[in-house]
């Protein structure tokens, strides 16, 4: 089973799935049922989020529901429509986890999830709600309840100084951000000639896996054998990241289970918790603090408008004029400026939607291309629109939920009092106390990776 | 005469996106994001596909709606035009179902404020263990009549496939087709 699937009983052949992917992976004639081509696939899920087509309670000649949701790892009892498109689930394993003493379970929730979750709730789209998610993960019996935007910060850090470092050399630019897993993927599969150029930071996902069993487990005196490292992601393409073989430097998998925006709420539904009278928490310190950078990572332009926020200071020793960086936000596409960064013209790229970003990587391909740093995104509006995130079944809704999960996250970000990723007083700590330095030994074995051509011959 | 929704089944792609919008039309709130577990998934029109052809098949809000004309309880009436099932006096008793020649009409649970309904003087008995049934009611398409946009599945199907008939445009087309008749004489 891959996490992708589409259901043979269940698919009419309509094909919208196939319009709406981004790689060209989902084949098969109008009418027909669809295929998937696993080596194409970059796993974004937006065939799931499309995908309209259901069991329906009074199908007697198929498959039983609850045959269905054991297979798709989901539930039992979950009682929504199950849909032809689907990604293969990890909260019934997670369930199990979740009861398990022995297990010392430490949780992190990505920035695009808090700005999604209610609206499973039935509260309004792009409803802001951190804390009632952190309270609810507590709920569930996680030991520890921390943040992915906290390594959102960590690899501005990181990422950051990679990008001074490259452009003072001036070595394999443009770089690309390496954040989005289905980016990745597709780097490997279509265009390995170009992997020189992406960034070798790990995902905030697998950084915050590593550093929850080292640095952590050591905080926690915790042995991280007995850790068990889960992601809560709007994303249905950060499985396959955690899954990566070669992402395991903390000495074990870093990141065991990934579950998406909407598995979380299955969960939070079958274990009874009121999600909606729940009383705010915070997230457990220090690996659950982070900044107003680390939390616009959810949208697109957001991992570019974090490097900014820092790389002008860094560079420039100053501070950063405008804190708000608005050019860079927006929606579908490709985007670019030149931003002033000291004696430094920084000419930039955003790209969301996959499909975008081929004509970027034929001209550096042809040697005309002159960004010095370019941020990728697979799905529409950045991870606000995951295949992972709450299903929008009208399409009319679409725009809507997205502009409102996005003004969500922004408006989170200027009104956290800490807003730049080295401002962070728990990233300062870490450095000063484990990492030492960006780029430095340390981080370069935990939080760097490789990739590899996926192309085949 | 009275209105209808109709579609047409070259441009129709069976992707039962009107189901959907059919069910979320009629759910007070959004179904996949309520905090109830139960869902009331009940679309009143259904996409037919066969070797040949896929459409959707709904209620055409006959003039003489067999399924009012043979309700035994007057629950089938002609409110505003549209055929209109009386929830709480329906009992469930099939008749119209049978009755409609375009199978237009289903048996459904009664949801109220998310809740299954239960009649609680029949009781049922399954090896051994006694509980209560469900309410049974009949459900077919009531042209959103409760919604000020018109029927969603007009507006959500992705190729258009579907039309809003009325009886004006059928007077226009029957004097249209007089006409033509007329100058052939």
């Amino acid at each position: 089973m891959s996490i992708i699937n589409i259901d043979k009983e269940l698919c009419t052949g309509c094909r919208r799935c196939a319009n709406v992917c981004p790689v060209g992976a989902i084949k098969g004639e109008q009418g027909k049922v669809q295929t998937i081509d696993e080596h194409k696939c970059v796993v974004c899920g937006q065939c799931v989020q499309i995908c309209s087509s259901y069991a329906s309670q009074f199908d007697t000649e198929i498959t039983s529901i609850d045959l269905k949701l054991k297979e798709r790892g989901m539930l039992e009892g979950t009682k929504e429509p199950l849909f032809a498109a689907y990604n293969m689930g990890q909260v019934d394993l997670l369930k199990k986890y979740l009861s398990d003493d022995n297990k010392y379970k430490i949780v992190q929730c990505a920035p695009a999830v808090r700005v999604a979750l209610a609206e499973e709730f039935g509260m309004e789209f792009g409803k802001l709600t951190p804390g009632k998610m952190a309270s609810a993960l507590k709920k569930l019996n996680f030991d520890r309840v921390y943040d992915t935007n906290f390594a959102a910060d960590l690899t501005i850090m990181e990422e950051g100084s990679e990008l001074i470092k490259r452009v003072t050399e001036g070595k394999n630019l443009p770089m690309f951000t390496s954040c989005c897993p289905a980016w990745v993927k597709f780097a490997e599969t279509e265009y390995p000639e170009i992997l020189n150029h992406l960034s070798s930071c790990k995902s905030p996902q697998q950084m915050a896996g590593t550093i929850f069993k080292t640095y952590g487990a050591e905080i926690d005196n915790i042995d991280p054998s007995t850790i068990l490292s889960v992601a809560v992601m709007p994303c249905t393409c950060k499985q396959f990241e955690c899954d990566r073989e070669e992402i395991n430097s903390s000495g074990y998998k870093d990141v065991d289970i990934v579950i998406t925006t909407r598995e979380l709420a299955y969960l939070i539904k079958d274990m009874g918790i009121d999600f909606i009278n729940i009383d705010d928490e915070e997230f457990d310190k220090p690996l659950g603090e982070y900044s107003g950078a680390g939390t616009i990572f959810g949208s697109t332009g957001g991992v570019m408008e974090a490097a900014l926020r820092t790389g002008y200071e860094l560079i420039t020793k100053k501070s950063i004029p405008n804190i708000d960086l608005k050019f860079v936000r927006g929606g579908q596409g490709l985007r670019t400026a030149t931003v002033e960064v000291g004696d430094l013209n920084l000419n930039i790229a955003i790209v969301s939607g996959l499909k975008n970003v081929i004509p970027v990587i034929e001209s550096i391909k042809e040697g005309k291309c002159d960004f010095h740093f370019i941020e990728v995104m697979t799905c529409p509006e950045g991870c606000v629109s995951g295949g992972g995130q709450p299903k929008l079944l009208i399409e009319e809704h679409r725009d809507v939920a997205y502009k409102k999960r996005k003004e969500s996250i922004y408006d989170h970000d200027s009104n956290l009092k800490i807003r730049k990723s080295h401002e962070n007083p728990a990233i300062k700590k870490l450095y000063d106390e484990f990492l030492k330095e960006p780029l430095g030994h340390k981080s370069h074995h935990l939080l760097h990776t490789n990739y590899v051509s996926r192309k085949e011959i | 005469m009275n209105t209808f929704v109709i579609a047409d089944p070259d441009k129709c792609i069976g992707c039962r996106t009107c189901e959907i919008a059919c069910v979320v039309a009629h759910s007070e709130t959004n179904i996949l994001t309520q905090e109830n577990n139960d869902i009331e998934f009940n679309p009143k029109l259904s996409v037919i596909k066969t070797v040949e052809v896929s459409a959707p098949i709904q209620c055409r809000q006959c003039e003489d709606a067999p399924c009012a004309n043979i309700c035994p309880n007057g629950s089938i009436i002609n409110k505003d035009g549209v055929i209109y099932i009386n929830k709480e006096t329906c009992i469930g008793c099939k008749t119209c179902v049978v009755a409609c020649p375009f199978g237009a009409i289903d048996l459904v649970s009664e949801y109220k404020d998310g809740e299954v309904v239960n009649q609680e003087n029949l009781k049922c008995i399954d090896n051994n263990k006694c509980y209560f049934k469900e309410r049974i009611i009949a459900n077919k398409c009531d042209l959103c009549i409760d919604s000020p946009d018109g029927p969603a599945c007009v507006k959500a199907c992705p190729t258009d496939a579907f039309k809003i008939v009325k009886g004006t445009h059928l007077d226009k087309s029957i004097k249209n087709k007089r006409k033509k008749s007329a100058s052939l004489l």
